[in-house]
């Protein structure tokens, strides 16, 4: 089986570069900076899990090296277009897509692109950031990835295969017999975190000192719960509690990465993870005051961020 | 008539610096530092629109000095009340009026309590500026005061005194025989742009470029209005419509001073221009859910600043 994995950034150079090491045929399709530097000083890993500093196949173009089994894609929501550009011409008649994206939309835009067929769902959960040199730091315990089709079918062979190059490469998670439940569950816990990190401008520990923070959270993620459900994905009772424990816990210092983004004049995932909560919602006929709070401010840094160039 | 002003920033300052020009007894006091610099220096005063000033003001730094005030005007920040008035008390007499240039409500009780109902009358200023790094002020807009009995009655002597010394300075405004409700239409106003401003992190220009901004500015600012109404004093019409423009306008560059409190990490006055604006709305039962999200996103704010943890940590 072979795999392209678009970009060697944070998350798709650690997914490839653990792959690789447990000797999965892996190519990175990248840019000539990046490909040059990868020449010179091999794919860098530092992490929790073991440092590693490997050669690893690179293409500049998506027709080389191909026919590739899997597209491994992993970009922030507003580079979408541009990836599926990229990767074009590596998606053959065998070839699955497999997008590790937070949120829902990006799954109709490939869809549209590449046919349902050849899109599956999946999800990345690894706390890891590169470095202004490109060594990739994985400085979280965790590093799992999951994937598997979006409606009851048996997973497709490339996908049982991929499951077995990330178990093998200790990686954990794998295929998962309820992605798209699994893809709310994420998006509802990332949209009430983003939202209300970014909207209060704090962390959760933060927000809780306010009278009302506790309870503005509570409300955020039922909004997104009754979206999910509108959907046919209710995390249910358990999934839930899991969820809102993890957004109330007193002096918390742990954020949403958007707010980092917000706070060091980034370009944030809004209208990815906050904007379509809404639109769905909308859809459902489900109220959704407190991200309508959260989305104006959101929208507001961009009119900034756009004005200040 | 003796004027002492608590402090010489923006607002005190810029007004007595103008009184002084006009040959009005004005006294302030000062801390120590300020103080020296204050003699050394002079007031220094820049302001493009009434001109540059370097003067040479009467400064102590001991409110027992220099008395006694018939007037004692006051123009420091919510949170700052509680020390305000320990520097003021020694120079509050019997016949001395305290004249309060706080924004909000607040204030009021805090100074009636120490005071007595009597002594202190309702003030607000309209004068925009700011202190630059050697102390000077930077006066960039509007010149005006406003000041007047809380109850309604005619003007006690100082107040009209006060007033006179205010238009030979060519300040704005002065006595208003409403004061109570031109306190609520300032707050209307900047209990609308602040919240905004601050939980949206953006001017008035920016938070229009979102989807539903003007409808949440819209929305804040009733808020507010039914707030003053609930406490008797509803804005005009004329006075709505023009906030509602005001604060809806495109490309608009007004932008609360509480934006720039934030984004330099200092205090802000959150409890009194938001939090009283919402407890008020609480008591009458008026839902105000935005001024609730905005209050929410000050508290975090003090938390955060509280523990040192503005700089990303």
């Amino acid at each position: 089986m072979k795999i392209l994995i678009l970009g060697a950034g944070a998350i798709g150079g650690y997914v490839g570069g653990r792959l690789h090491q447990s000797g999965a045929d892996v190519t990175f399709l990248v840019r000539p900076a990046r490909q040059q530097a990868i020449q010179r000083d091999g794919l860098v890993i530092k992490s929790t899990k073991g440092d590693v500093t490997q050669k690893v196949k690179t293409v500049l173009k998506a027709n080389e090296g191909g026919p590739y089994d899997i597209v491994l894609l992993t970009p922030k929501a507003y580079d979408l277009e541009s990836a599926i550009e990229a990767i074009v011409p590596a998606v053959g008649l065998n070839t699955t897509v497999v997008p590790l994206l937070n949120g829902m939309r990006h799954l109709d835009v490939l869809d549209a692109t590449f046919g349902k067929d050849k899109v599956v769902g999946g999800l990345a959960r690894v706390g890891v950031a590169m470095s202004p040199e490109g060594t990739i730091l994985h400085t979280s315990p965790f590093a799992a990835i999951s994937f598997g089709e979006r409606d009851e079918r048996e997973p497709r062979a490339s996908l049982k295969e991929l499951d077995a190059a990330v178990k093998k490469s200790g990686i954990d998670g794998g295929l998962h017999k309820n992605i798209v439940q699994d893809l709310w569950d994420k998006w509802i816990m990332l949209c009430s975190l983003a939202a209300t990190n970014c909207l209060m401008r704090g962390s959760s520990g933060d927000i809780l000192e306010a009278d009302e923070g506790r309870a503005i959270v509570m409300e955020t993620v039922d909004e997104c719960q009754k979206t999910a459900a509108a959907a046919g994905c209710d995390p249910g009772e358990k999934g839930m509690q899991t969820i809102r424990g993890f957004l109330t816990v007193k002096g918390s210092r742990f954020t949403a990465s958007m707010l980092h983004d917000l706070e060091k004049g980034a370009m944030v995932e809004a209208d990815h993870i906050v904007g379509d909560m809404i639109a769905r919602a909308k859809k459902a006929g489900i109220s959704t005051p407190n991200l309508r709070m959260a989305y104006a401010h959101l929208q507001v840094y961009l009119a900034r961020r756009a004005r200040a160039g | 008539m003796k004027i002492l002003i608590l402090g010489a920033g923006a607002v005190g300052g810029y007004w007595g610096a103008r009184l002084h020009q006009a040959g009005i007894d004005v006294t302030f006091l000062l801390r120590e530092k300020r103080a020296e610099t204050v003699r050394k220096n002079g007031l220094v005063v820049k302001s493009p629109k009434t001109g540059d000033a370097v003067l040479p003001v009467k400064v102590v730094t001991k409110a027992t000095d220099g008395g006694p005030y018939d007037v004692v005007i006051l123009a420091c920040k919510g949170y700052d009340l509680q020390s305000a008035m320990d520097s003021i008390a020694a120079a509050v007499g019997a016949n001395t009026t305290i004249v309060p240039m706080l924004n909000g409500h607040m204030h009021f009780a805090a100074l009636d309590a120490r005071f007595g109902q009597d002594k202190v009358a309702g003030g607000l200023a309209r004068i925009s500026g700011m202190l630059g790094p050697n102390g000077e002020i930077l006066h960039s807009g509007a010149t005006g005061v406003s000041f007047g009995e809380r109850d309604g009655s005619p003007a006690r002597a100082a107040l009209v005194e006060l007033d006179r010394a205010c238009k030979k300075a060519g300040i704005d405004g002065g006595l208003n025989p409403n004061i109570n409700q031109d306190l609520w239409d300032k707050w209307v106003m900047l209990g609308a742009i602040a919240s905004m401003c601050a939980a949206m992190r953006g001017t008035v220009g920016d938070i229009m470029e979102s989807d539903d901004g003007a409808a949440i500015m819209g929305e804040i600012l009733e808020e507010c209005c039914k707030v003053a109404a609930a406490e008797g004093y509803p804005p005009s019409d004329k006075v709505a419509g023009s906030l509602r423009a005001g604060l809806t306008q495109k490309g608009s560059k007004s932008v609360a001073s509480i934006l720039g409190d934030i984004e330099k990490g200092g205090a802000v006055e959150a409890k009194s221009i938001v939090g009283d604006m919402l407890a008020r709305a609480r008591k009458f039962g008026v839902a105000a859910p935005n001024l609730r999200f905005a209050y929410a996103h000050l508290q975090t704010y003090e938390a955060r600043r509280a523990r040192n943890g503005l700089k990303g940590n």
